[in-house]
């Protein structure tokens, strides 16, 4: 049986339309006028327990509206949200302790206080047990290294730091499922790449249930292999990452650097070249007309070439082609073949 | 779906208690800045006293009290304050809670709200500069009214007290009420509280029959200074309104607080359907 169960789920919200000018605000004052904007339409989702789902879209797409119709934030206009048997909006208490919220603009961390202070909090609330309570400390200690900073106030930590506390301190009382919104927002790259590694290991030690909204397709590549994607209040898209890098990433670029500098280069029919500098040409085709062997073995015979690169398009790229209607992704056909190009001749990537 | 056990009472206390001493941490962070606050709030209020001081000593009465009468009536409103604001700090800065977004994080705790607004904040400084001017008015104030002191007077004291605190943290509520509306009511809740109150720091038949109505009916700072102090030392001036007002206060108080809570209730569920 699933743990979230998402069925048409729709919300509306209520917008105070505002006039320009002063005599506009005025009359709104008086006088107020309202629009209805969907915020969510109809979404339907199920998630299974130990799943790692990424949730994402562009701003305003819907997003932390469906997590905070999830934790019960929010009661929905229309639908039904089931998550272990119990209704958010009408069980917020019950489904509370099943559920830890990582809200990465927001902090739940004492200001002024040491972290532990917090955790006692916390520990209080949740009514942790004192054995569980160690249990876990001990695992942030060991895999977010909470134990450097757990006695410094949160005013004097950084970023990345205070981000792992914030991790641990939704952690702490072994929720089933947690929903991070944005929980790598403004991060540099080796502390996501620690908050991801955490991530992924509680996953897989405690089969926790996870779901996140972020804007960093590495997010989601590193840690989820499914991802649903949400634009205009509606699911645009729901699947493995892996297939929509195989529908959607079928363009291939080889990157040559030629000995000497070609003005007029014969290419196979098929590749066109995006883009040149010196010596350094772009070359672009697709995957399924033309193979990549053909285009190297045509290129090596018949020019001294001194670097090659082959470039398979980036998740983000694809994303924003989708976003921008650039890609309909239930006409495209999906790839025939798993090729793992990079290792191709040994090229250096 | 295995039920989730209510709190024990025993569990919400140690969890008052960890809110408190964590609040108290908090403050200790900065003392010299809290101590400051306070001093302040101190000094602001005893300038009022001053002058009410000198003018009283110069005229003796107004409308027939003294100024240790007046002071007694004063001492209610500081003393009340300061209770309110040490059990309902949150009430007072609840507004401020929805626009930072931490009444989402209260969501999604398995706790009361109102609980939890209630427990998170405790505002030392204030407590401390309120407290201490109606400490300081009270001492000097009450040998010279003459109050017996008996189980009775005590009783009715502690429960002023009480009330008229909690008829302050009614009328915060309301005003916190519109927060979930999205409307911000601080500055209007400000105008609206701190002038009547500053009206109640005298007795309210020195006034207008209006404003004596407003103070009764509307924002009902009398029950939180005039009818206390007039219990204790009965002007003549009690004449001008029916005696059944001296010990209203607990009621008035209680009644305000279920009032505003549904309205509260409204709110929340408002805002849970429309968002922020």
């Amino acid at each position: 049986m699933p743990i979230i169960e998402v069925s048409n789920l729709t919300k509306d919200y209520k917008l105070n339309v505002r006039k320009k000018g002063l005599l506009g605000s005025i009359q709104s004052l008086i006088i107020p006028e309202y629009k209805m904007k969907r915020a969510v339409e109809k979404i339907s989702f199920t998630i299974e327990k130990g799943d790692m789902v990424g949730f994402i879209g562009p701003n305003g797409a819907g997003k932390s509206t469906t997590v905070k119709m999830l934790t019960g934030i929010l009661t929905p206009t229309d639908g039904e949200i089931n998550i272990l048997g119990m209704s958010p909006s009408k069980q917020r208490k019950k489904i509370a302790t099943k559920i830890g919220v990582v809200f990465g603009q927001r902090t739940q961390l004492w200001w002024d206080l040491p972290v532990s202070d917090t955790f006692d909090l916390l520990k209080s609330i949740y009514r942790i047990s004192d054995s569980a309570y160690k249990k876990n400390m001990e695992m942030f200690n060991e895999l977010l290294g909470l134990k450097e900073f757990i006695t410094q106030p949160v005013r004097q930590l950084s970023l990345g730091q205070r981000m792992r506390a914030d991790i641990a301190a939704s952690l702490v009382h072994n929720p089933d499922i947690i929903l991070f919104d944005e929980p790598t927002i403004g991060l540099d790259v080796i502390a996501k790449e620690k908050i991801r590694e955490f991530i992924k290991v509680v996953n897989k030690e405690k089969n926790t249930t996870m779901l996140f909204t972020t804007h960093d397709m590495m997010d989601i590549e590193k840690t989820c292999k499914r991802m649903i994607i949400i634009d205009h209040g509606t699911i645009i898209y729901d699947g493995t990452v892996n297939e929509i890098k195989e529908k959607h990433g079928k363009k291939r670029t080889i990157v040559a650097e030629f000995a000497q500098n070609i003005n007029n280069i014969i290419l196979p029919e098929g590749v066109e070249i995006t883009e040149e500098a010196d010596n350094k040409k772009h070359m672009q085709f697709n995957r399924d007309e033309v193979q990549v062997s053909e285009v190297i073995s045509y290129l090596t015979s018949k020019y001294n070439i001194l670097d090659l690169t082959i470039k398979e398009p980036e998740i983000e790229s694809i994303i924003r082609e989708i976003y921008e209607g650039g890609i309909d992704y239930d006409k495209t056909v999906s790839g025939d073949s798993e090729e793992v190009i990079s290792e191709q001749l040994g090229v250096s990537r | 779906m295995e039920q989730i056990k209510a709190y024990k009472k025993i569990e919400l206390l140690k969890i008052l208690f960890v809110f408190f001493k964590m609040n108290l941490k908090s403050m200790l962070e900065y003392k010299f800045d809290r101590f400051f606050i306070a001093l302040a709030i101190f000094v602001r209020e005893m300038v009022s006293i001053v002058v009410m001081f000198l003018i009283l000593t110069r005229f003796v009465t107004i409308g027939g009290w003294t100024m240790h009468e007046m002071f007694f009536l004063y001492s209610f409103l500081f003393l009340s304050y300061s209770i309110f604001v040490f059990f309902f700090t949150g009430i007072r800065d609840f507004d401020d809670m929805v626009y930072q977004g931490t009444l989402d994080r209260y969501l999604i705790r398995p706790l009361g709200l109102m609980f939890q607004v209630v427990a998170a904040r405790v505002d030392f400084a204030a407590i401390l500069g309120h407290g201490t001017v109606g400490i300081l008015l009270f001492t000097y104030s009450c040998k010279a009214v003459g109050i017996v002191w008996d189980f009775k007077s005590v009783t009715y004291y502690i429960s002023a007290l009480i009330g008229g605190a909690i008829i302050q943290a009614a009328l915060f509520m309301i005003s916190s009420c519109f927060s979930f509306w999205t409307i911000r009511t601080v500055n209007l809740r400000n105008l609206i509280f701190f002038n009547c109150r500053r009206f109640a720091g005298y007795p309210i038949s020195f006034y207008p029959g209006l404003v004596q109505k407003l103070l009764i009916f509307v924002v009902p700072f009398a029950f939180v200074s005039y009818f206390p102090a007039q219990y204790f030392i009965r002007k003549p001036d009690l004449d001008m309104f029916w005696n059944g007002y001296l010990y209203l206060t607990p009621l008035v108080g209680a009644a305000m607080f279920v009032l505003v809570y549904i309205f509260w209730r409204a709110g929340l569920k408002r805002y849970s359907s429309a968002g922020n």
